[in-house]
């Protein structure tokens, strides 16, 4: 039942994205108000649908947060995509990220639904996952993720509009904001995704020292969190205290992200503790 | 102030330098990327081994196989360390000064080019709008300065001067998790050990040093339970564990996955289960002969057992749980003839008797240590064998972990300083003009400028709302 629902809310999704799009290409606020409306809606549905979830399993006879495999995960990051980026449009009052962040909730749903190898079924957690920090864990990583992909489409929007140039008021370009805007909203996303990884890490340590037995042990994962972490240290490195802006810090946020990307789903090609989540 | 290494030594201005900050870090993240591609400790040997010996070498001594431990890595991570270190004292007098200075609240210099949506008009006599002033302002941030000069006053506030701090607390906090995994790696250990139910151990091994450690008392395995959910996925691993104290049981506990069990500073996480087999078999002897005599006995290892029909006695001598890891349980028993010239003859039963039928060639198995009618008239079943389960503990002792605990924590709470607040000084200033005092708002701010604008809007909007508010109670 809820997984067809959320295979529904893969196609508002894209909905959402191309409403966006043809606002920006149209340049007609209008369409954009759609889109803003679709994607309300798609979340709206979208909770919905994860707190349904969540009453399945207890009526299954094994109560846990939908938090517990790959398929999860990818509804879950979804949705944290979604809700920060509606958070973002709300306060800056523009729509354009959203031709670049809509496409990530939708395929991410899309890979969630539509691939053989995800499962998704309610299954009943392992002991390992049998823990009060899956909770935290999980929404810390994924709001970290989430923060880092707006980034990402913020990073893309700026190259962008790099290309703009002269030929000023022709393109859809300018419909995007300055590029003192996205360099200002792409740090504020790489401060927030930043501050959710260090907890993310934090609170997997916490679980690690009372599930394995030791807060670190080099596991695939937590290398890749780490590393992460070290690009996204380096990136507020150079920008808070070298002052580099623009161009160098949307291609390390670029490169971050697909750390974050090879963190999310790379690992799972490399052994290790981490494999509830490959499937 | 990065500039203020210029005038020291250029060592002292390499160490300082945020460059090789970002340096430092970019290695590590990459050295680490190298550490997940190859498979590291226990995943190593099987690795190395698919690959040219000149390669597996080369990698072996570039200590690749257990990169995150070399001295090389080590090396990057200390220099990061030295790294922050300067950096933080290099940076240290400028934020003090920064700190501690306080500027003149009668500036000029924060009013040039102010906007025009930064100032406002009230209306009033002079020194009432300065009281007013003085008061709503002093109430906003606590302690503020004013100054009166040429019929102008002015004023200054500001707050989150202790933001500047924040990324000493950060830099301080990695030093914290840097010296609890040393402590950690210094004074503790990590060990691994099985217990069979029903038995107890006062020893563990350990796993980076060769060798077993005493533990100084004994933990005993009362009993170790599985459950799985009704779809056969794991549910829940517990071991009923007690320690006891020169033979005296003090404390019982069960250990599950997750819920740890702490003794004397060191802690046993359920890690893993097993089988092994126990001591008690049943075995069924057919004696060929008329008539064909079946007897069925249960015997314990090591105890001599007459043979029926006083053919000489045998005992069971081995037991295995799982025979080569896939043959299933066997045991092995030494058969003694009545006229003891003979000498003892041994034979390996199996309970599948199928599963070696199919992996081996019947000639093999006539051999007589396989063959269960190696001793007439006599042959031998397997019909049961007692199975006891045994718990893997993970025996751990981490000294350094409230460190990192402590460095976590604070890392969190350097963050939020550092990213959310900033050291915002604002300076007011009161002018009488025509038809009122002409009141002009200005601030600066360490980071953030989006948010100090957002203040400063907000602070005008403020003010000039009181002095309506005040203007229409007049009125009235």
């Amino acid at each position: 039942m809820n997984s067809m629902i959320l295979s529904y809310i893969t196609f508002v999704y894209f909905f959402s994205f191309l409403f966006y799009l043809l606002m920006m290409v149209m340049g007609k606020e209008t369409l954009g108000r759609a889109g803003t409306w679709i994607t309300a809606i798609g979340i709206a549905a979208h909770t919905f649908a994860i707190a349904l979830r969540w009453v399945e399993s207890y009526r299954l006879g094994f109560g846990h947060a939908p938090f517990s495999n790959l398929y999860e995960s990818l509804i879950f990051f979804s949705w944290t995509i979604i809700l920060l980026y509606l958070i973002m449009e709300w306060r800056t009052k523009n729509r354009t990220p959203g031709v670049f962040v809509t496409p990530l909730a939708f395929l991410a749903m899309a890979y969630a639904s539509f691939s053989p190898d995800i499962k998704s079924q309610i299954q009943p957690l392992v002991p390992a996952l049998k823990s009060n920090w899956l909770i935290t864990h999980v929404i810390t990583c994924f709001f970290g993720y989430a923060a880092f992909g707006l980034s990402f489409g913020l990073s893309l929007m700026y190259m962008i509009k790099r290309l703009e140039k002269g030929n000023k008021g022709r393109s859809f370009i300018r419909f995007l904001p300055g590029k003192g805007i996205l360099d200002e909203l792409n740090y504020q996303m790489v401060v927030i995704g930043f501050l959710m990884l260090t907890l993310g890490i934090i609170t997997g340590s916490v679980w690690a020292h009372s599930a394995w037995g030791s807060y670190w042990s080099w596991d695939p994962k937590e290398t890749w969190s780490l590393i992460t972490w070290l690009v996204y240290a380096s990136v507020l490195h150079s920008r808070m205290v070298r002052g580099w802006r623009g161009k160098r810090i949307a291609v390390l946020s670029v490169i971050g992200f697909a750390c974050v990307l090879f963190t999310y789903f790379g690992v799972n090609y490399l052994a290790g503790l981490h494999s509830y989540a490959k499937t | 102030m990065k500039n203020q290494s210029k005038q020291g030594n250029p060592i002292w201005g390499f160490l300082c330098s945020v460059r090789l900050t970002i340096t430092l870090l970019i290695l590590l993240a990459l050295a680490s990327i190298v550490g997940t591609l190859i498979p590291q400790k226990e995943g190593a040997v099987e690795f190395a081994g698919s690959l040219s010996p000149e390669t597996a070498k080369l990698l072996f001594s570039l200590g690749l196989f257990d990169m995150y431990h070399t001295l090389w890595f080590r090396f990057l991570v200390a220099f990061l360390a030295l790294n922050l270190i300067s950096c933080s004292v290099n940076r240290l007098p400028g934020t003090w000064r920064l700190f501690k200075a306080s500027p003149r609240p009668h500036r000029e210099k924060p009013f040039k080019d102010l906007p025009p949506d930064r100032s406002f008009l009230a209306s009033g006599a002079q020194n009432e709008v300065f009281g007013a002033l003085e008061e709503r302002l002093g109430k906003r941030w606590g302690r503020i300065r004013k100054k009166e000069t040429q019929g102008r006053y002015y004023f200054y506030g500001e707050k989150g001067r202790f933001s500047l701090f924040g990324f000493y607390l950060v830099h301080l906090s990695v030093l914290f998790i840097l010296a609890g995994s040393i402590v950690g790696s210094l004074s503790g250990f990590e060990g691994f050990v099985n217990i069979v139910e029903g038995e107890q151990v006062d020893s563990i091994a350990l796993r980076n040093r060769m060798g077993r450690m005493e533990l100084g008392f004994e933990v005993r395995c009362d009993d170790f339970e599985h459950k799985t959910y009704p779809n056969g996925m794991p549910s829940q691993y517990r071991s009923r564990l007690t320690f006891l104290e020169n033979g005296v049981p003090v404390y019982k506990a069960d250990a599950l996955v997750n819920h740890p069990v702490q003794y004397r500073g060191i802690t046993f996480y359920q890690s893993s289960y097993g089988t092994v087999a126990g001591d008690r078999a049943r075995l069924r002897i057919e004696r060929t002969g008329s008539p064909k005599e079946t007897t069925i006995l249960e015997v314990k290892v090591g105890e001599a057992v007459p043979l029926p029909g006083k053919g000489g006695n045998f005992k069971v001598i081995r037991t295995e749980a799982d025979f080569r890891g896939m043959l299933g349980p066997a045991v092995q028993i030494a058969v003694y003839p009545a006229e003891e010239k003979d000498g003892e003859l041994r034979i390996w039963l199996f309970k599948n008797r199928r599963l070696l039928q199919e992996r081996f060639p019947p000639q093999m198995l006539k051999a007589k240590a396989l063959n269960p009618s190696a001793f007439p008239p006599y042959t031998f079943h397997l019909e049961a064998l007692e199975s006891k389960h045994y718990t893997g503990l993970q025996v751990n002792r981490d000294p350094g972990v409230p460190l990192v605990w402590t460095g976590c924590f604070l890392m969190v709470a350097g963050f939020i300083v550092t990213f959310f607040t900033s050291h915002r000084r604002f300076w007011v200033r009161a002018v009488a003009v025509q038809g009122g005092v002409r009141v002009d708002v200005s601030g600066t701010s360490s980071k953030n400028p989006v948010g100090l604008e957002r203040e400063l809007d907000h602070l005008v909007a403020s003010l000039r709302d009181k002095f309506q508010a005040r203007e229409r109670k007049n009125a009235s």
